[in-house]
């Protein structure tokens, strides 16, 4: 394990103000994978996110990576990853008595969260119609595959296919490689980020107006609204965008094989195409690109394309990620290094602004590495103060002092199998 | 809020915000669309410095321009020339006005024209200003810059993206960009719950970098914690989370046609032999469990291929979907614009006018809220088009102004 950098010994939780945006805000959060994002976003940003766990614990718990790769409980990473800063209950929610129960929680609660199939929790009488009587400014977000409606509202999907479906995939990779999925469950994440909009979207409404609302999010228009050129090029050349690999527009924007991994450069100027045969030139590797008819750096895309990639490949070989990647950003082009995983922790621009944190594992005292904030906000910032609960950490906390339970209540619904 | 203003606001949940915005390109304008779309008042200033860039008033292919209007349907535009003193004067006044103002220039612009976040909010104290970078305002690599593939770079996902025997391919297009784009309307509108609440402004430093690097998942952990055992790696349609397979794109009849198939439970398993009519070789006892299909993954996708190529890419979702298994279409352009009923059937794509009147198909917002459901009535401005609305109607800019400034070459 490699940590470097001036803010290494940073502290969980060493911001300021105190108030965070969503400070106060209470959420039930009923999610899986496709959810389990959105749910950490907003407890991330200072809201009471109340995980609802099945009895015996949520599944997530048993998705990997492992701490040591010891899949023993409380030692999901994945789970220890998307769970930050929330409270843990356990409850049945398919049993009546469970459901009593959440439905009272509902009743105090801003915004509920779940990725059920469609119906699923109006069956349990959990619905958003339903709970919404009883509290009118409630924020109800469904995150489901295909959304509430439609021809294939009950179809299945996992993120993979969500993916496909959205038309993210048939575009990702090489010509001769099957559709690719991006690295990580991308589909669920963007489902959780699109939909984690659409509820400050509500929050807000509801300041103005004391409604609450439900929200139908669908994975696939998720990734759909996600895929920069997919639809705009179909729409408006009446071509679909095909795979393409790394040579983004040609080699307009591209990544190269080097001496020591890949790295891209972006031509995006003339300034940049000639910069860039210059140096080719120098090193006595530009062949005839310095001649007056490849001035025209759309020539990229052009017919001469494979010539064109030959040498910059050819010329790419003989120079390091650093030194390429140094080399454009003096002259101010976006060139820089494909960045191996076992290197993201060396990171100085993210240790530098404190992105990364440093907390204990669970149990262990060993040191580990949380990824931080994906916006600085200055006066109601992103904060970890907790890490992810351990199953039914906050029964007692919540059961009893929100919900007024007595122990021999609390006892009896153990007993059922409820709580 | 007042109470005009709470039976006014018809369906959008921001109307009476005004967003003075600078942003250009995809990042920047992707975040506006999303606030336009509920109402919000977008003033997009733009110079004729930037006509041809991606999603440019002017841009130069069909597709720059189905960039331009989708990502910046239903806002107004502004030509104003920032190198002139009175554009500065009248962006500053604009300043006065304006809920939010949103910017994506490198680090120096915005302090060049005195209208740095400490600057602006001596004009309006609870402004929110959203500033959009690629690694942030503070830190050694702050002057660096990137495109999204850059960042892609930067970040691992181009390295960890594609099939571990094979080059990595990277996300096929700026995902750093919509992913940017998500941070930047999510940062503003928690800015905006603040204000509400607090009644303070703040300044949002959203580095790209790091709003991309947020959603590497597990990894930063795993690899704080595991090091060099780390599973994080390159695993081409394999979800690196999870195991099970059957997990990828199978090839299909036809060109090019390929279905996503996803098994991760025996019970899923049994159903796809099943919807195969029990082939004799999805009977042999190495594919009876998870594990045992996950430690041959390689031979059982060149079988599951000999099936998937008899069929239809359609017809094998069909057959799979109504077997309970998790399969999809791998969707092109044309799919999802022409021949996917169901995304038609929601009204995913929108029909809009430009401003010559002509229809124009935008993206909708990918989630429905039942009280505001918002949604944008208009594509692209033209360059330039709102100069009257703006300058006279909003800042009260009297005849005699607006012709001395035209004089100046300020709309230039």
């Amino acid at each position: 394990m490699v940590l470097s950098g001036p803010s290494q010994e940073r502290k969980v939780n060493e911001n300021s103000s105190g108030q965070q945006p969503l400070t106060g805000m209470r959420v039930l959060d009923l999610s899986g994978p496709m959810g389990v994002y959105c749910g950490k976003l907003m407890a991330d940003m200072g809201a009471d996110v109340i995980k609802v766990e099945p009895p015996g614990g949520d599944p997530m718990r048993k998705i990997g990576p492992f701490l040591n790769g010891d899949s023993s409980p409380g030692h999901s990473l994945y789970w220890l990853h998307f769970n930050t800063n929330k409270r843990s209950i356990t409850l049945d929610v398919a049993d009546p008595k469970g459901a009593e129960l959440l439905s009272k929680m509902a009743s105090g609660a801003d915004v509920v969260l779940e990725t059920s199939p469609p119906g699923y929790m109006d069956s349990l009488g959990l619905g958003y119609d339903r709970l919404s009587q009883g509290n009118p400014g409630l924020i109800y977000a469904s995150l489901t595959p295909f959304g509430q409606t439609g021809p294939y509202k009950d179809f299945k999907a996992t993120d993979l296919t969500g993916f496909a479906m959205g038309g993210y995939m048939y575009v990702t990779g090489w010509p001769d490689t099957p559709p690719t999925r991006l690295w990580g469950s991308q589909a669920y994440n963007t489902t959780s980020n699109r939909a984690f909009i659409a509820i400050l979207l509500a929050l807000y409404h509801r300041m103005a107006t004391g409604e609450g609302q439900f929200i139908d999010v669908s994975m696939q228009e998720a990734v759909a609204a996600t895929t920069e050129h997919v639809n705009t090029t179909y729409n408006y050349t009446g071509e679909p965008a095909v795979r393409c690999g790394f040579r983004h527009g040609g080699q307009f924007v591209a990544t190269w094989r080097c001496k020591d991994g890949f790295v891209s450069i972006t031509t995006n100027t003339q300034q940049a195409w000639d910069d860039l045969r210059d140096w080719m030139a120098q090193d006595g590797m530009a062949g005839d690109l310095s001649s007056e008819r490849f001035n025209d750096r759309f020539i990229l895309r052009g017919e001469h394309g494979d010539h064109i990639e030959e040498l910059i490949q050819a010329w790419a070989l003989t120079h390091t990620r650093e030194e390429i990647t140094e080399w454009g950003q003096a002259r101010h082009h976006p060139w820089g290094p494909a960045t191996r995983a076992d290197e993201i922790l060396e990171n100085e621009q993210l240790w530098d602004r404190g992105y990364f944190i440093k907390a204990a594992s669970p149990g262990q005292g060993e040191k580990m590495v949380y990824p931080g904030a994906p916006y600085k906000l200055s006066e109601s910032p992103w904060q970890l103060s907790q890490q992810a609960p351990e199953i039914g950490q906050h029964n007692d906390e919540i059961y009893r002092s929100d919900l007024d339970l007595s122990q021999v209540e609390l006892d009896a619904l153990a007993a059922q199998g409820v709580i | 809020m007042t109470s005009a203003e709470k039976t006014s606001n018809s369906g959008h949940a921001l109307q009476g915000i005004r967003v003075l915005d600078f942003t250009w390109i995809h990042a920047g304008p992707s975040a506006t669309r999303v606030l336009a779309d509920q109402g919000a008042e977008v003033i997009k200033v733009e110079s004729n410095q930037a006509l041809a860039v991606v999603g440019g008033p002017s841009s130069a292919t069909a597709r720059g321009l189905g960039q331009r209007h989708n990502w910046n349907a239903g806002k107004r535009s502004i030509s104003l020339d920032m190198k002139t003193p009175q554009g500065v004067a009248i962006a500053k006044r604009l300043v006065a006005v304006s809920d939010v103002v949103a910017e994506n220039f490198s680090g120096r612009v915005m302090p060049g024209w005195g209208m740095d976040y400490q600057s602006i909010r001596q004009i309006k104290p609870d402004v929110i200003m959203l500033s959009m970078s690629g690694f942030g305002r503070t830190g050694p690599w702050k002057d660096r810059v990137s495109y999204g593939q850059t960042l892609q770079a930067y970040s691992g996902f181009t390295e960890l993206t594609g099939f571990p025997n094979a080059d990595p391919c990277g996300p096929a297009s700026a995902y750093s960009d919509a992913v940017g784009g998500m941070a930047g309307a999510q940062a503003v509108l928690l800015a905006l719950l603040h204000r509400a609440r607090t009644g303070q402004g703040q300044w949002i430093d959203l580095s790209q970098f790091e709003a991309l690097s947020s959603l590497l998942d597990t990894l930063v952990l795993d690899m704080s914690a595991n090091g060099s055992n780390s599973h994080n790696l390159r695993s081409g349609n394999r979800p690196p989370h999870e195991t099970g397979a059957p997990q990828g794109a199978y090839p299909c009849r036809g060109e090019d046609r390929w279905v996503a198939i996803s098994i991760l439970t025996d019970g899923e398993w049994d159903s796809l032999v099943h919807v195969m009519e029990n082939p004799a070789w999805a009977q042999e006892g190495r594919f009876s469990t998870a594990d045992g299909r996950s430690s041959h993954a390689e031979e059982l996708d060149s079988l599951l291929e000999t099936w998937t190529r008899q069929h239809t890419a359609e017809e094998i979702m069909r057959l799979l979907q109504d077997a309970g298994v998790a399969a999809g279409v791998v969707q092109t352009g044309a799919d999802l614009a022409e021949n996917d009923p169901h995304i038609k059937g929601r009204g995913f794509f929108r029909q809009v006018s430009d401003h010559q009147g002509i229809s124009r198909t935008i993206e909708g917002a990918p989630y429905k809220l039942s009280r505001t459901p918002g949604g944008a009535k208009s594509g692209a401005p033209a360059f330039g088009a709102d100069q009257t609305y703006v300058l006279r109607d909003v800042l009260g800019m009297s005849d005699e102004e607006l012709a001395d400034c035209a004089i100046a070459g300020v709309f230039e």
